[in-house]
């Protein structure tokens, strides 16, 4: 969005969150609770008056429409930033030479919009319209499916990268790479070695940094995906009664890794690609995109977030109407930036997905045709089906973590803990009491299709499709952390 | 989910037994026979813990593939059944609308679900017993609204349970609550659509209203007659954009549009 001239007060409606913030920032649109205002042709600036010790400092660019402010609100744009448009609007914003710290964003500013790819919405920076185009620039990050985030040695590829190397200096960047890794691989072993060596009972376990300066270790060889596993397995110390099996079953997985990483090159094609995929290797957003689309009606069948050290990631399982094939397109958002919402639980969408290589589900949402269809259901398989199809996935790729299944089944409870049952079985049921009680509330105890996402120690539910809704009931981003707007 | 077989399990157990104390101490155990067994004495390893690291790790991955459902169970007795058709996904989506935004009229919402005979939707339901676990009153509308349903979630999930014992007025339960309007606006509370929108638009022109007068307004908004919505709204979005209160005028305008629409929705 590009803005020309003074605006109205319909466009700073526009742009505010919602209609009550535009109320509540009238209240400040005074000029007695601000010091140092000033706009010039690109920007408005000014301090206001907070709550806190110091004032918020507010900078809005009114021409490629931007504004950044010490205040700690969630709503982007805080009612800081309307309050100055509005007076702006008003004309009780005086002519002013731009401060240091508002100029220096200006420059940032430009300089990015001239670059060869702007990003807009990162940092305390938001755009009204950014959005989208942040989750999907946040997209080209790697899968966290096998753990691997921003922040962590496994950043997205930078859009503004250098020149590609020569073709020998590109080898020779590969080889090293794989050297480091390699290393990286072979430490990982060992340091498993230890730990079945001394056993699961040694107190060290319970100490984080036993598990942090390994994951340390393997960011620095580039396995990012295998140190964030190392980060949640750390979380599974003492969690429960259980503990144990749980940690050595993905110790076991760790292993397998491993071993696998270091023998890629004697490894098939596919199941080579799943497996450097889950040791961190990256592939670019561009290649993926570059590869031949998947073009289906692809059924929003569940969504899913969860916190991956410091990015909060979403997972949007799709499922194809002709070809019944699985795919999940993932949303990353560090803190108050937002996750992608355009991909609507209980609606179709006609598209091209990309999918990454590998057996992996993984993919890119390519060009979508049409508007999304409303109110439709994944086929629904029995629990017996359900368990084939993913022990089949699993079985060839055993470090999956998560697999999606929509089974007609009801919720009930046996031997003391919640299940999904049907005719042919049961399947253990992890859901917050919340969404349980959404499941609850939907079937009346019946059975109802349900999309639901397997993990190694049950089935999160996702989606609840009735007749006439679909009721969202996966795991929600912690409101506290992501953007709302 | 369970292990896939009894040996399996067994063996599994054991393996596990053996990581907790280490191989320092202990030895792995030996791998029941099969695919399982050959695949291990198959890996060339040195020592105990590498054996055992090998075990471990062809271990998880047959458990993890090869889990099968557990045996099916009976189903939970079902609630009381509830004749009234659930209110419309819309409705639904604007009662999360309205509690983000104006959680003012969400008794209205309630009580305008029971009296047009609607039964609350299932997200409803628990978005409702949740948010008014400490408020006796609501959380008896909620359940009026919500039918058979909310005692029957409620037994299974514990975590929705109330969170107050007090007392509740039946009356309270069934009307409006009372919103602050001073006596200036009091009149307006009763007028016809010509009156509320003309005087609105009028104190708004005159620069009579501030954002002092906000909570006010919308207590106004939120009890004026149904029929004088449409033409309040349009009245406040019809404020002088230059004026002062001109944003307060367009977010009382969503909240007339809000209120307006939320009441259409429920007409049966």
């Amino acid at each position: 969005m590009v803005a020309t001239g003074r605006w109205t007060i319909e466009q700073v409606a526009a742009v505010a969150p919602s209609p009550s913030s535009l109320g509540a920032a009238e209240a400040i649109a005074v000029p007695q609770r601000w010091a140092g205002l000033g706009c010039d042709d690109l920007m408005l600036w000014g301090r206001c008056s907070g709550s806190g010790a110091e004032p918020y400092e507010t900078a809005v660019d009114h021409v490629d429409v931007a504004w950044r402010c010490t205040c700690p609100s969630r709503r982007l744009p805080c009612k800081h930033a309307i309050a100055l448009l509005v007076m702006w609007v008003r004309g009780m914003v005086p002519e002013a030479t731009p401060p240091p710290a508002v100029a220096r964003w200006a420059r940032t500013r430009a300089g990015r919009a001239d670059g060869p790819a702007a990003k807009p919405g990162a940092g305390a920076v938001a755009e009204p319209d950014g959005a989208d185009r942040d989750a999907t620039d946040r997209g080209s990050t790697p899968q966290p499916d096998t753990g691997a985030v921003p922040g962590t040695g496994d950043e997205p590829e930078p859009t503004d990268r250098p020149e590609p190397l020569p073709p020998a200096d590109g080898d020779r960047a590969r080889d090293e790479r794989v050297a480091r890794m390699r290393e990286g691989l072979v430490e990982l072993d060992r340091w498993l070695d230890d730990r079945i060596r001394t056993g699961l009972a040694d107190p060290s376990l319970a100490r984080y940094a036993t598990w942090d300066d390994l994951a340390a270790r393997l960011v620095d060889a580039r396995a990012g995906a295998l140190a964030n596993r190392i980060r949640r397995l750390a979380g599974l110390v003492g969690s429960d009664p259980d503990w144990h099996a749980r940690v050595l079953a993905e110790l076991g997985v760790l292993h397998l890794l491993a071993q696998a990483g270091r023998r890629l090159a004697d490894l098939p094609g596919p199941l080579a690609d799943s497996v450097a995929t889950a040791t961190g290797w990256q592939v670019r957003q561009a290649d993926v995109l570059a590869g031949v689309p998947d073009t289906d009606r692809w059924i929003v069948a569940g969504r899913s977030d969860t916190r991956e050290d410091r990015i909060e990631v979403r997972r949007t399982w799709l499922r194809g109407a002709a070809s019944g094939r699985w795919a999940m397109v993932l949303s990353f958002a560090a803190y108050r930036q937002s996750l992608d919402r355009s991909l609507t639980v209980g609606t179709a969408i006609h598209a091209d997905l990309h999918r990454y290589p590998g057996p992996a589900l993984r993919a890119l949402v390519g060009e979508r045709f049409g508007e999304p269809e409303p109110l439709v259901a994944p086929p629904a398989s029995s629990i017996v089906g359900a368990c084939d199809e993913i022990g089949t996935a699993v079985a060839a790729e055993p470090w999956l973590e998560r697999h999606p299944a929509t089974v007609l089944a009801a919720p009930t409870r046996h031997g003391g803990r919640w299940v999904l049952t049907d005719d042919s079985g049961t399947l253990p049921l992890l859901a917050s009491p919340r969404a349980l009680a959404t499941v609850l509330a939907a079937t009346g105890g019946e059975p109802a299709s349900i999309t639901v996402e397997w993990t190694p120690h049950g089935v999160v539910p996702l989606t609840v499709h009735a007749a006439d809704r679909a009721l969202d009931v996966g795991p929600v981003a912690d409101p506290s952390f992501v953007g709302v707007a | 989910m369970i292990a896939p077989s009894p040996p399996l399990d067994r063996y599994w157990s054991d393996l596990v037994t053996v990581a907790l104390l280490g191989t320092d101490r202990r030895d792995p155990p030996e791998a029941p026979p099969g695919l399982l067994a050959d695949l291990v004495d198959d890996t060339i390893r040195e020592s105990r813990s590498q054996r055992m690291l090998a075990a471990v790790s062809a271990g998880a991955a047959a458990r993890r593939a090869g889990f099968v459902a557990g045996p099916a169970t009976d189903r939970l007795a079902p609630p009381e059944p509830d004749p009234r058709p659930a209110c419309p996904a819309a409705a639904a989506a604007t009662w999360r609308y309205v509690v983000a935004e104006w959680p003012v009229l969400e008794d209205e919402w309630v009580l305008t679900v029971i009296e047009r005979g609607w039964r609350l939707p299932p997200e409803v339901v628990v978005g409702l017993l949740l948010r008014h676990r400490t408020d006796a009153t609501r959380l008896a509308r909620a359940a009026v609204a919500a039918g058979p349903i909310a005692r029957w979630v409620t037994e299974h999930v514990p975590e929705l349970a109330p969170r107050t014992s007090a007392r509740v007025d039946a009356d309270a339960v069934t009307t409006v609550p009372l919103l602050a309007v001073p006596p200036e606006l009091a009149d307006l509370l009763g007028a016809d659509a010509h009156t509320f929108a003309s005087t609105l638009g009028a104190a708004f022109a005159s620069g009579r209203f501030g954002a002092a007068h906000k909570a006010v307004l919308v207590n106004l908004v939120a009890r004026c007659r149904p029929d004088v919505l449409r033409d309040a709204a349009s009245a406040l979005g019809a404020v002088d954009p230059l004026s002062r209160s001109a944003g307060l005028a367009l977010s009382l305008a969503d909240l007339a549009r809000t209120r307006h629409r939320m009441l259409e929705e429920l007409v049966r």
